[in-house]
């Protein structure tokens, strides 16, 4: 059989299994999605010079292919499968069009993404980024309309994404194995509690905890980077370890905290001089313990209000933030065309703060009732948690920007440092680099990211419990790094949603399918022998096997792909080395 | 230029260098030459500060290096073509050369340099996306030279530049440290093909089990007896 119709039937077979797990709209979303994928796979196997005309002919049969396994699938899925596991049968104004955009949008869109391969390789890049901002834009309001409600899960493994990236920096960069990054994870989320939450009544706004978070974290990435910087490979690891194991622990104690100075209250009354003791801190609770903080102050924006404003005002709020948009735009590209880097440089940062400063100063009162109402309508209002599209943006945006900020590091000349350490410490240091410098901004940079992501978690869960915080969540984002492709900021993104959609989506879905097919289809049939019967019943949960799976995929991946899904050049080479050349690769030692 | 007064190194309580003093002027070749285990690349490691000497004092133009961390003594000029050559294996050639001139700013220099490299190393212009792991022998000595002479060092020094390569390519290697030296660069060079060594540098120091033993120039050791019988394996 052709290697395409191949592909295209292993897709629409990924797509239709996993109709069965979430029924209702999501063949449309997972039609769609699968076509996008194909689409990628596809479009390198053919000739670009083909033009992107035929190039989309050529993919059809493979297209058509997945879009009948996923139609075939789906059906099943509506006749067969949700009868056996007690599910109504859905209305067929949902069956029908949700088949439709499934089987059509993913033949579509196969096409259209193996069609860009057809283009330069300029205008394949930029279609590929459009396509897939769109994906991400439409995503969250596609999720609503279909009631899906992938949305809220999908920002925890986004939150995983960020992790993934900031370890990234530490063990796919600098080459320091980190095993107690959960570690950073939980000093952001608690510097984001302790600064606004009724825990101290301090309410800091979001916007400002966030930076502090990430240089609280930067800080101790520091403090716990310096005892680490002897030691080397399975020490560090060691040590890393340790620590995991200590923040958390410190978390949960930190329930009964004096701090004296010690000068006044200790030393001077050594030498019997009687002085005040001086208490900057008594019986304080500073993280709550086991209970946790709670509940922690949430983001505000102005737009945020757009589901309580009606009708005129949601235009004028719109139509008023657009224009600042379009206002601050122009007036950044204007001034960058000119050529005058500093005054460009000066503009954008006061461009910022003035934004900064629309969106978030209290707007006052004027005591004529139009201008009031107008200027009500920018009033900022918080996040909720029944509406999890604001958070999805907002945590794309801080993704967005960690990559850019990720990527201008690894350009930079601490990133080119960062690599002559993870090759070869002594001939780095025979360069001119220093070690022990170069190491600690590794671990400050790894930190700060996983800064920016505890605050948004404290924020987005609104209340931060130690346990979050323990040895398996460092394995996991330690795993998502691994599973994507280490040193990769593309695999980290992939292996990070991947593995966390997987742990929140999927198996819930599986449980819940298994859970429906037993108590309606299997059970009954097992009532001659109770005692399997409450044996199968107890342990088909899937839940309860996460680990388990957890590692066997790991295993796989070690064994099968280990480079990870999407690895950097330099790590394929290095793994492949072999291979190619017939011979083992070439160590330089 | 380069000064070792007395300088005694240790491995735990093994007296490695037993107080070794030399000097390298400015503008000229001098070779360390000995056998296996007498301290040469010991000599050349405590130079670099990579071991620390429990005494005496090396000095860079009258200044102490024996003091600094190894990349503080590499950012004052020292240069190092390591033995086994400790290249960058998943770097490119041409990021193994950009690290070579990590220390350095200026970017009219580097490309002055790297031009300068690629004169004296064509073989590496050839190669210059290649991963330095998957290069040849000779070809990771070229790159090892050629990143230290990135950093446009005061002082080159070379640690076994021929071990492991054809008797063609130690001789090509010998010519271009001849040129590298022409071209204005000081170099120590530790060697233990004896007789390829003196015949390039100007003048010689042999050490033994961690003592100099014997110095001059390099074509009076060339006839000096214990040298020929130990060291050049000539009657």
């Amino acid at each position: 059989m052709n290697e395409n119709i191949k592909s295209g039937i292993t897709f629409g077979l990924i797509g239709g299994l996993l109709t069965f797990l979430f029924g209702g709209w999501s063949v449309g979303v997972l039609g769609v999605l699968m076509g996008i994928g194909l689409g990628l796979a596809l479009g390198p196997r053919f000739n670009p010079r083909d033009g992107w005309m035929s190039l989309a002919k050529q993919a059809l049969p493979a297209a058509a292919a997945s879009g009948a396994i996923l139609l075939v699938l789906s059906l099943l899925q509506n006749y067969v499968i949700d009868p056996a596991i007690g599910q109504n049968f859905e209305d067929l104004d949902v069956v029908i069009p949700a088949n439709l955009v499934g089987v059509v949008g993913g033949i579509l869109f196969t096409c259209i993404v193996t069609a860009l391969h057809g283009l330069s390789e300029e205008w394949e890049r930029k279609g590929k980024i459009i396509l897939l901002g769109l994906v991400i834009l439409a995503f969250p309001f596609v999720d609503k309309f279909t009631e899906l409600r992938w949305t809220a899960q999908i920002i925890f493994a986004l939150i995983f994404v960020i992790l993934g990236l900031g370890l990234n920096i530490v063990v796919g960069y600098a080459g320091l194995l980190d095993l107690g990054y959960a570690a950073f994870f939980a000093i952001g989320a608690y510097t984001t509690g302790i600064l606004s939450s009724p825990q101290h009544n301090i309410f800091l706004n979001f916007w400002l905890v966030i930076w502090i978070a990430a240089g609280v974290g930067a800080i101790f990435g520091l403090i716990l980077g310096a005892p680490t910087l002897p030691l080397r490979g399975d020490y560090l690891a060691i040590v890393t370890l340790g620590f995991g194991e200590i923040v958390p622990v410190l978390f949960r104690n930190l329930i009964d905290v004096t701090i004296k100075e010690p000068l006044t209250c200790w030393i001077l009354p050594l030498f019997k001089i009687q002085t005040a003791c001086i208490t900057f801190m008594s019986h304080e609770d500073l993280t709550a313990g086991e209970k946790g903080i709670n509940p922690v102050g949430r983001p505000i924006l102005p737009i945020i209000k757009l589901n309580e404003a009606m009708g005129i005002e949601l235009v004028i709020k719109i139509a008023v933030l657009l224009v600042a948009l379009a206002l601050i735009t122009f007036l950044y590209i204007r001034i960058w065309r000119n050529g005058n880097r500093k005054v460009g440089s000066v503009a954008s940062y006061a461009a910022i703060v003035a934004a900064i400063l629309i969106v978030f100063l209290p707007i006052p009162r004027t005591r004529v009732a139009v201008f009031d109402n107008v200027l009500g309508i920018i009033q900022p209002g918080e996040f909720q948690s029944d509406n999890p599209i604001p958070w999805y943006f907002l945590i794309i945006a801080i993704i967005l920007l960690s990559i850019f900020l990720i990527n201008r590091l690894r350009e930079s000349r601490l990133g080119r440092a960062w690599m002559a350490i993870r090759e070869d410490e002594l001939a780095a240091a025979q360069m001119g680099i220093d070690p022990v410098r170069t190491k600690l901004l590794a671990f400050a940079m790894g930190a700060t990211f996983s800064g920016f992501a505890g605050a948004f978690y404290a924020a987005y869960i609104r209340g931060i419990f130690p346990s979050v915080f323990d040895f398996s969540a460092s394995i996991i984002i330690l795993c998502c790094v691994i599973l994507g492709g280490i040193g990769n900021i593309n695999g980290v993104i992939v292996g990070g949603l991947a593995l966390m959609t997987a742990d929140r989506l999927f198996l819930p879905a599986l449980k819940d399918f298994l859970k429906g097919l037993l108590d309606h289809t299997v059970l009954p049939a097992l009532s001659s022998n109770p005692t399997l019967q409450a044996a199968v019943g107890q342990n088909a949960n899937p839940i309860l096997y996460r680990f388990l799976l957890f590692g066997l995929t790991l295993v796989i991946m070690m064994s099968v792909r280990p480079e990870g899904l999407v690895p950097s050049a330099q790590r394929r080479m290095e793994l492949h080395a072999g291979e190619e050349s017939g011979g083992t690769p070439v160590a330089a030692k | 230029m380069l000064e070792l007064k007395d300088v005694h190194t240790y491995y735990g309580n093994i007296h490695a260098l037993k107080g070794i003093s030399l000097k390298v002027e400015k503008g000229e070749i001098v070779t360390l030459i000995g056998s296996n285990g007498a301290g040469k690349s010991t000599t050349l490691r405590t130079i670099q500060g990579i071991n620390r000497p429990r005494s005496g004092s090396i000095l860079l133009e009258g200044e102490a290096l024996e003091k600094l961390p190894p990349h503080e003594i590499a950012l004052r000029g020292v240069a190092q073509s390591p033995e086994g050559r400790m290249i960058f294996p998943r770097m490119t050639v041409m990021e193994n050369l950009e690290m070579g001139a990590y220390a350095r700013k200026d970017k009219s220099g580097f490309d002055e340099d790297l031009e300068r490299v690629f004169n004296l190393f064509p073989r590496l212009k050839e190669r210059i996306n290649q991963k330095g792991g998957t290069l040849s022998g000779g070809e990771q000595q070229m790159l090892a030279m050629g990143r230290a002479l990135m950093a446009r060092p005061r002082i080159l020094l070379l640690d076994e530049p021929s071990m492991g390569l054809s008797p063609i390519l130690v001789e090509l290697i010998f010519e271009i440290i001849q040129t590298i030296n022409k071209e204005g660069t000081t170099i120590l060079l530790v060697e233990q093909n004896a007789l390829m060594a003196l015949s390039i540098a100007n003048r010689g120091y042999v050490i033994q089990t961690g003592e100099i033993v014997l110095t001059d120039t390099a074509s009076k050791l060339k006839a000096n007896e214990m040298v020929r019988k130990s060291y050049l394996g000539i009657e």
